[in-house]
């Protein structure tokens, strides 16, 4: 990093701090705390909400993936916009109407105490643990391709948001989450024109797309139907759907942010403005991914993108090997940048046999590039079991290519998308710590200033426990990729529980309480034994649950509500 | 700090509901929403083929 990047990294990362305890330090209450007085406007609302789903691995794992394997990724998003208008339909009145500081509050008014409880132990067990992985992946990606001490890195990104978080909850959060998400979009922006400008001046943007397609990076969308696959249409839309259902209408970091809308009308078009924005923003995300793929036919990559584990590979026992490999990687990326300047040239001269002749043997020579990539990740595999370099392929491409101060801009724009994402969920943490478990069912006769002050103690609990949980994240190997998972294997059964309490008035506590184990068991059932894409389980669950709790309502529907 | 509230209905709209910030109605925004869907599925099914 030059100076100039140290001096947009430093001023951007005090200003925002600065920003947000001023903002927070006019939290004067227990409502402003925990759904900011109710008083937002739609565009702080919804803006708070794309803040809080993108965190700093959206943006740098993203544009990997398309690097890697193309657009098809944004199928994932097309479930979204449906799910945002159910919700606006569904969840935001009665929220409103009810003025629920937490989701799970809902449900022991409409089914029973141990159905509350269990949901909201459910969010504290999922959330609490990934809220520690969510702030160890990007620190590691940081330190790891910037030469940063981890340690460190966590420290400031936990220590930033725990100082606002902590003082002004959620008026705090979201007002800074508006401000830091503004900020991300203008540095992924940034990035964007800089490859364009970046490209070989003889080579035309739409020259360096067409070539990034042939190459299969810009499959969009695919309408072939595979339950086994989550990157097709039919997944995305239906699968995604329910995944959207779930996130957006039962996890307390999203019902959060939008239970501090001023009226539900201002959420509902926060929600509805999330959905219009979203899909084209993750397919703007990975259409600069896609070129730097595009960039990278033009100059020579890295035949892996992790520094340090290249250096290892380079500096172990197989390291003539590894540095044969390369030499041989060279090769063929000059070998596919002839080819891609011929594709190009037939594609100017409008001779379509010759452009087609050339694709081929474009494509041919990235399968070459792609064996000997192969057999260099076999080399890497000797010390790192899983290898996986597409984290840092954005990145590696920033801190190398772009220009003094913009490299800052995206460094900064990267810690902001951590904190927001860090803030939301230590926020909601502490909402539903202090709402659904503490007053509920510890210490009911408290004072609303008891409640405040134990609502700045949770948050300051949460933050501890993320950034304690992060700095041994590292240790636990395997028990980080399981945390990563278990939101999937949760989520279809805690939207099944809030479907049964919107539209299935018959179905009481004790049914739904049975039904979302019999939902547990059913998805956890397809992890283990089936190959179904992920993005269905939440459909498995949600269906189970609800099934499941028809058929036992008869068996106990005498049960009277708690 | 107030009691766990208890609904007596199902979600439903309310006529009093407030109409939206922006847009004539509720209706549209909804429509607007999925319409705009729509449209980003042809487009990406239009730019998949063309760079394909």
């Amino acid at each position: 990093m030059r100076a100039l990047d140290w001096v947009v990294l430093l001023a951007a990362g005090a200003g925002i701090v600065v920003y947000a305890v001023l903002k927070g330090r006019r939290t004067r209450d227990l409502d402003d705390f925990l759904v900011a007085d109710r008083g937002q406007h739609w565009h702080r609302v919804a803006l708070s909400i794309m803040a809080t789903q993108a965190s700093a691995i959206t943006f740098l794992a993203t544009p990997g993936q398309a690097y890697a394997d193309g657009m098809r990724f944004v199928q994932v998003y097309l479930g979204l916009p449906v799910a945002m208008v159910i919700l606006s339909l569904t969840a935001v009145p009665l929220y409103h109407r009810l003025k629920v500081y937490t989701a799970y509050e809902y449900l022991e008014g409409r089914f029973d105490l141990k159905t509350r409880t269990l949901a909201a132990l459910l969010f504290l067990a999922l959330r609490g643990l990934s809220t520690g992985v969510s702030l160890y992946a990007p620190s590691l990606i940081l330190s790891v391709v910037m030469g940063w001490d981890i340690r460190l890195v966590i420290f400031l990104i936990g220590g930033a948001v725990m100082l606002y978080a902590s003082m002004g909850g959620a008026r705090a959060v979201d007002n800074t989450n508006f401000l830091q998400f503004l900020i991300i979009m203008g540095g992924m922006f940034v990035a964007f024109f800089t490859i364009v400008r970046l490209l070989p001046s003889d080579v035309s943007f739409v020259e360096a797309t067409r070539v990034a397609g042939k190459l299969g990076r810009l499959n969009a969308v695919d309408f072939s139907f595979d339950i086994t696959n989550q990157y097709n249409f039919w997944s995305g839309l239906i699968g995604g759907c329910f995944l959207a259902l779930a996130y957006f209408g039962t996890d307390q970091s999203q019902v959060q942010r939008y239970l501090s809308g001023a009226s539900a009308a201002q959420s509902r078009l926060g929600l509805l403005f999330n959905g219009m924005v979203k899909v084209p923003m993750q397919f703007f995300i990975l259409f600069l991914g896609a070129m730097v793929f595009a960039f990278y036919q033009f100059t020579e990559p890295p035949v892996f993108f992790n520094p340090v584990q290249l250096e290892r590979a380079r500096e172990g026992a197989r390291g003539p090997e590894f540095r044969a490999l390369e030499g041989d990687y060279s090769a063929a990326f000059a070998e596919k940048q002839r080819a891609a300047r011929a594709y190009i040239d037939a594609l100017r001269a409008g001779d379509e046999p010759a452009a087609d002749a050339a694709s081929r043997g474009l494509q041919a020579a990235q399968e070459r590039a792609n064996g000997v990539r192969a057999g260099a990740v076999e080399v890497i595999k000797d010390f790192e079991p899983r290898p996986n370099d597409t984290n840092y392929v954005f990145l590696n491409f920033v801190t190398h290519y772009m220009p003094a101060g913009l490299v800052g801009l995206v460094l900064a724009a990267v810690f902001f998308a951590s904190m927001s994402s860090t803030a939301s969920e230590w926020s909601a943490l502490a909402a539903t710590t202090v709402v659904d478990i503490q007053r509920r069912l510890l210490k009911a006769d408290g004072s609303e200033r008891y409640y405040f002050i134990s609502s700045k103690l949770a948050t300051a609990f949460w933050g501890l426990f993320a950034v304690a949980f992060a700095q041994y994240a590292g240790q636990l190997g395997s028990l980080v990729e399981a945390v990563n998972r278990l939101g999937s294997l949760f989520y279809g059964t805690l939207l099944g529980i809030f479907l049964l309490g919107f539209y299935f008035k018959r179905v009481r506590g004790t049914a739904a309480f049975l039904g979302a184990l019999a939902g547990e068991a059913a998805v956890l059932y397809c992890f283990f034994f089936t190959k179904l894409a992920f993005l269905w389980y939440n459909v498995v669950g949600a269906l189970v649950v609800v099934t499941a709790a028809h058929l036992i309502n008869p068996l106990v529907g005498s049960t009277k509500k708690n | 700090m107030k009691k766990t509230p208890t609904p007596d209905e199902a979600p439903t709209r309310h006529p009093t509901e407030e109409p939206p910030p922006v847009g004539a109605s509720w209706r549209n925004l909804y429509a607007a929403v999925l319409l705009n869907l729509a449209a980003l599925v042809v487009l990406f099914y239009l730019f998949t083929r063309a760079f394909r």
